[in-house]
Order: C-alpha cells, then structure tokens, then sequence
C-alpha cells in the first residue's frame, strides 16, 4: 500500500494547474488590452510579456500531465480559516472607511478588531487593562510621529472635519 | 587630495554628535515598512538648512545608510523588507529568524552593512573622478541587459519549480506595467478605474506580498511567530564575527558589486542586493541553502545595499546626477546651500567634499553600536510581545506606512489585494519572490529596451545597438554564466563524483 508521500508525489498539482489557467486568462486579458494601446513603444513588453506568460503556464499544465509532481500546497494543520478571512476583512473596511472616519478613529477600530482576531489567550484582569491601553497608545503615536513630525496628510475624516 | 585636516575636521563634536543622530534616525525610520530611506532623508532636510554644508551633508549621509541598514530589521523579523534594499535580505533573514536565529541575522546584518558602507566610502575617497565615467558609459541598453541579468535570479528563488517561478516574474513584469506608461504615456492595464493611474508602487507591492502572508499565517495558529531560546545569548557577536570573517570574499564581492550598482543612476539598492545575492548563491558551495537560512544570503545583500550608498555619491558630486534616489535629495540640499557638484567640486571645494567623506566613514563606524543595540532591542520586542498585540501593531504599520508613500488610501487597498493574491499564490507553490523581481526590473527592463530598440531602430543597427557593445556583451557574458553555470558544475561535480567511483 502506497504511503502518503508517495501517492502526493505520483498525484498532480491540480490546484497548480489552476492557478495556471487563471494565469492565461489573465496573460489573455492583458494581451486584449494592448491592442487599445496606439502606440508600439507601450504595447511591446507587456504584449511579450503576456505571451510569454500564456506558453510558461501551458508548459506548466503539460509538464503536470505528463510528469505528475505532486503540489506544493503547505497546509497547516488546526490552521483557522474564519480569523484569517476576518484580518483581511477588517483591514479592508477599515481602509475603505478611512476617508469618512479619519485615519485616526478608523485606525483605533483596525487595531482592536484585529487584536480581537489575533487573540488565543485568555483575557485576564491583566490583559483587559493592558492591551486597550497598548492599542490606544500605539495607534496614537504612530499618529502623531505620521501626521505631526512627518508631515503626512493623514485622512482627517468627516467626524473632524 | 584628502588630508589629515579634513579627518580632523569630520571628527568635530558636533559632526560626531549629528553622524550618530543621523544613524540612529535613519535606522529606526528604515525599520519602519513604508518608509523608505529617500523618504528618511527628505524629511529631515529642512533642518540640514542652517547648518554648514559639510556638517549638513554629514548628518544626510548618516541618515542614509542608517536607513539602508535599518530595512533589514523588518526584512529578517517580519519577512518584510523595511526598505525595497532590503528585500534580498527577507530570503534568508526571515528563514533564519524562523528557526531561532533571528538575533544572529540582525548582528551578521550589522556587521555586513558596516562592511560594505566602508567599502563604498573608500571607493568614493579614492576612486570618485574616474569611477564617475562608468556611469556615463551604461546607456539604455547596458541598463536593459543589467534588469535581465537580475531576472535571471529567478531560478534561484523558484523553489522546485522554474516554470512556477517564471510565470510568477511574467505577473510581476505585468503588474510593473499598470498605469501611465513611462515613455509614451499611454494608459494601460487600468480597466478606467483612476486607483490604478498611478500603477503599481514597489514598496506597496513589497508590503503586501511579504507582510500580509505573514500576517495572515500569524491569525491562523496560537503559535509563536518566532522560534525562541530562552537562555540570553546577548548580541552572538563572536559568532557573527567569525562566520563574517569566513564570508570575507564574499562580502568584499558584495560590496564592491554595490558600490558599482550604486554608481549606476536609478539603479539603487534593490538591485545591488539582488545581483550580490545570485552572485554570492551561484559562487557559494552551499548554494542549495541559499533562501533556506544561509548567513551568507544576508551578507551579500546588506553589504551590497550599503556599499551603494558610497557608491551613489559618486557620480551626484562628481557629475551632479543623482546614483540613488536619496541622493537626488541630497544633490537638491546640496544646491540650496549653494554647493554646485560637478567635475571640479573635489578640487573647489575640497574642504566639503573630503570631510563629508570622512564623516561618511564615521557614520558608517557609528553604525556598529548603534545597530546592535537598536537589533538587539527589536528582535526582543518582536520575540516578547503577544500575538494579539504583535498582528495589530504591524497590520497597523504596514496601513499607515503603505498610505504614507503617496498619501493615498488606494495604496493601501492595492497592497491588501496583492497581499491575499500573494498569499493564495504561494500556497499553490508560486513564491512571491519571482513576482517581486519582475515588479522591480520591469520598468527599467523595460525602458531600457525600448530606448534602446529606438536608437537602433533609428540608427538601422539593432543587432549592434543590444550585442554589440563592450559593457553588454560583458553582461551577456555574466547571464550566460548565471544561467548555465549550476547546470556545468552539477555536470562537473557528477562526473568527478564518477571517478572517484571507479
């Protein structure tokens, strides 16, 4: 009976293959663009590029035919896909309602949000007291290191304007 | 000529006193990702104002290198170049970091980025005048050849798979053209949304597709994002020194390779690292460890980055064009204290010029101290904090530094998109190294090839216009030698390995 290294090694990388079609298509949309482009200095590398991107990702699918590798895949095991998902989240609503909130207040609820998804621990006394006070802290002295020493033109948001 | 009054002159208390201010502002701000060391120095102009020009120089200068050098923290603790100098370093840095070697990189980063910072300054105290020429002799096409020779660093970070690696440089080489294209303006790859107009930002892209796999890995699991020993082992100073000392080639290669990227305007230290990281891999006996951990990986890149700062004062005070982006700052300081570069202003206006190289060296001495203690001080933090408080901070830093690039919030949309892109990809075995190089070099791929198709397309000679010049051809000659020596040697190796056989 086969172990299961050997089955991934004789198996192809399915999710490899794709990725590869994604690829095309994408090479595909690209190379559909170009041909909006007037001028030949603008359309060249990226249409040579894109071309070359479609026969590396067929080379690919064929190679995995003929040739099953097994993926490259890393599962981790016990890995949360939920706490995952909800970092990209709230990072992007975040940023997205930067320009209403202001960077500050918006910052201030990224961090918390994304404390709360990053914790395992237990909340303490200790860590209820503590890691607010961090957030705050952090949030506003990288504020004020960004906007006041600086210089960047943090969003100031509708609440403050 | 430089003389014994002009060291005297660097080494006033208050040049001492602005060369370690400098160094230690210019490290913390390059630790920080989004901030970059031409941001570093652009914001601490001003104050250079009132000051006389050696000693304004003087404290830009610290401020540089410190800034190059502070990259690599984030690049070894957080897989996160700090600076885009930095991002050879994140290869084996962040590799080493992960099995308990954290505190090592950051010291051998030190000592490396000391190294190669005094190879630059003595190549700028000896050598300027006639080393400013080289800059001169790289047209469009030499800089076309040089983008090639670092795409050739692909199959070194592919991992396994070479055709992986290449479809991931072709996506970077795409995402490099997204936006108002360089030479004749047209828009491309936008699909009319305005966010893309700006294209694609390097240190944005750089952000997301390190940082943000990291992060997103680091919610997944309660474990320790570093491996940690528990008993002290202070700053492993001896052993950083020795495995420096048995590296001392390969950092000398290193260095100089930076030294002369540096000289090459637009080029930097980006490219400096990469082409002393395949250079230090493909010459290595241990080559298979390279992207695995491999000290020397960390090395090449930190001396080469800081070797580029030596490097790029070269031809902005010899020939009054900028080598790095940092140095167009200084170059425009320079002029408002009314210093005028140019082939004379070793002769002119020696005095400035010699001592600003001496407070160079200085800096880069100060460097030592003040780097070790500033590594030492973030590989504890960054071992020590919690998780929930680790993952905020730095998913805070990367929104606040990507936004600060251009003070845009589409940035950092763009750098949250290409790092859940970059994540899924490496998941399927597309490292985003490969697509980091093509984002970097395709603009100047690019633009050098099509300046070049130009010229030659005007002058009816394209075959003499890209294979029929000296300094091409000699970089033909390194792709060539990239790209097959692995394959020689593995066939040279094998068939000594069959006669001691028989």
């Amino acid at each position: 009976m086969p172990t299961e290294s050997v089955t991934k090694q004789t198996s192809r990388d399915v999710p490899g293959m794709v990725v590869a079609v994604v690829f095309i298509l994408v090479a595909a949309f690209a190379l559909w663009d170009t041909t909006n482009m007037a001028d030949a200095d603008s359309y060249v590398f990226p249409g040579a590029v894109a071309i070359a991107m479609i026969v590396f990702s067929i080379a690919l699918i064929v190679w995995n035919l003929v040739f099953p590798s097994g993926g490259n895949g890393e599962a981790m095991p016990g890995a949360s896909t939920a706490r995952r998902i909800a970092l990209v989240a709230v990072m992007l609503i975040s940023t997205a309602l930067m320009p209403y909130l202001g960077f500050l207040v918006s910052g201030l609820a990224a961090f918390a949000a994304i404390m709360l998804v990053a914790m395992y621990d237990p909340w303490t006394r200790y860590r209820t007291i503590v890691y607010p006070l961090v957030c705050v802290g952090v949030v506003l002295g990288f504020y004020t290191i960004f906007a006041k020493v600086l210089l960047v033109p943090l969003p100031v948001g509708l609440l403050f304007e | 000529m430089p003389g014994i009054e002009h060291l005297l002159a660097a080494l006033t208390p208050l040049n001492i006193m602005l060369a370690f201010a400098g160094v230690i502002a210019g490290t913390v701000i390059g630790s920080l990702p989004g901030l970059t060391a031409t941001m570093a120095v652009a914001v601490l102009v001003p104050i250079t104002f009132t000051m006389a020009p050696a000693s304004a120089l003087i404290l830009m200068g610290a401020i540089y290198t410190g800034a190059i050098y502070g990259g690599a923290y984030a690049a070894i603790l957080l897989n996160t170049p700090g600076t885009p100098s930095a991002i050879a370093t994140t290869f084996d840095g962040f590799p080493m970091a992960k099995r308990g070697d954290g505190d090592l990189a950051v010291t051998l980063a030190c000592l490396a980025s000391v190294a190669g910072g005094l190879v630059g300054a003595v190549f700028l105290l000896i050598l300027a005048p006639p080393l400013a020429n080289v800059a001169l002799a790289f047209g469009p096409v030499e800089y076309f050849w040089l983008a090639v020779f670092g795409l050739t660093l692909i199959s070194a970070l592919s991992e396994r798979n070479l055709l992986k690696g290449l479809i991931g440089a072709c996506f970077g080489l795409l995402l490099s053209c997204v936006g108002i294209a360089e030479i004749s303006a047209d828009v491309r790859f936008t699909f009319g949304s305005q966010t893309l107009l700006g294209g694609i930002e390097t240190v944005t892209a750089l952000i997301g597709l390190y940082c943000i796999p990291v992060l997103i890995d680091l919610v997944a699991t309660p474990d320790k994002h570093l491996k940690v020993t528990h008993e002290p082992r202070g700053f492993r100073l001896g052993e950083a020194l020795a495995i420096s000392w048995k590296g001392k080639f390969n950092l000398a290669r290193s260095s100089v390779i930076g030294t002369l990227v540096g000289i090459l305007p637009g080029a930097g230290g980006s490219i400096a690292g990469l082409v002393a990281y395949s250079e230090a891999r493909r010459s290595s006996s241990r080559s298979e460890n390279f992207g695995h951990g491999e000290p020397d990986g960390v090395q090449a890149t930190e001396s080469a980055n800081n070797a580029t700062v030596g490097g790029g004062f070269i031809p902005t005070l010899v020939l009054g064009i900028p080598g790095t982006p940092p140095d167009a700052v200084i170059l425009g300081a320079l002029l408002i204290q009314g210093v005028r570069t140019g082939p004379n202003l070793f002769a002119d206006e020696g005095s400035i010029v010699y001592t600003f190289i001496y407070g160079l060296f200085l800096a880069t001495i100060l460097m030592l101290p003040a780097g070790l203690v500033i590594g030492r001080y973030a590989y504890k933090t960054i071992v020590t904090v919690p998780k929930a408080m680790l993952v905020p901070t730095v998913a805070f830093m990367t929104m606040i530094g990507t936004y600060a690039i251009r003070n845009n919030v589409s940035d950092v949309v763009i750098m949250i998109v290409l790092g859940v892109i970059g994540w899924v990809l490496n998941r399927f075995g597309f490292s985003p190294s490969p697509i980091v190089l093509g984002l970097i070099l395709g603009s100047i791929a690019e633009q050098g090839f099509v300046q070049a198709w130009t010229i030659g397309a005007a002058t009816d000679d394209l075959a003499a216009m890209f294979f029929g010049r000296p300094i091409s051809l000699g970089i033909i000659a390194l792709i060539l030698l990239a790209l097959f020596y692995p394959l020689v040697r593995a066939h040279w190796l094998g068939k000594r390995r069959k006669v001691s056989a028989d």
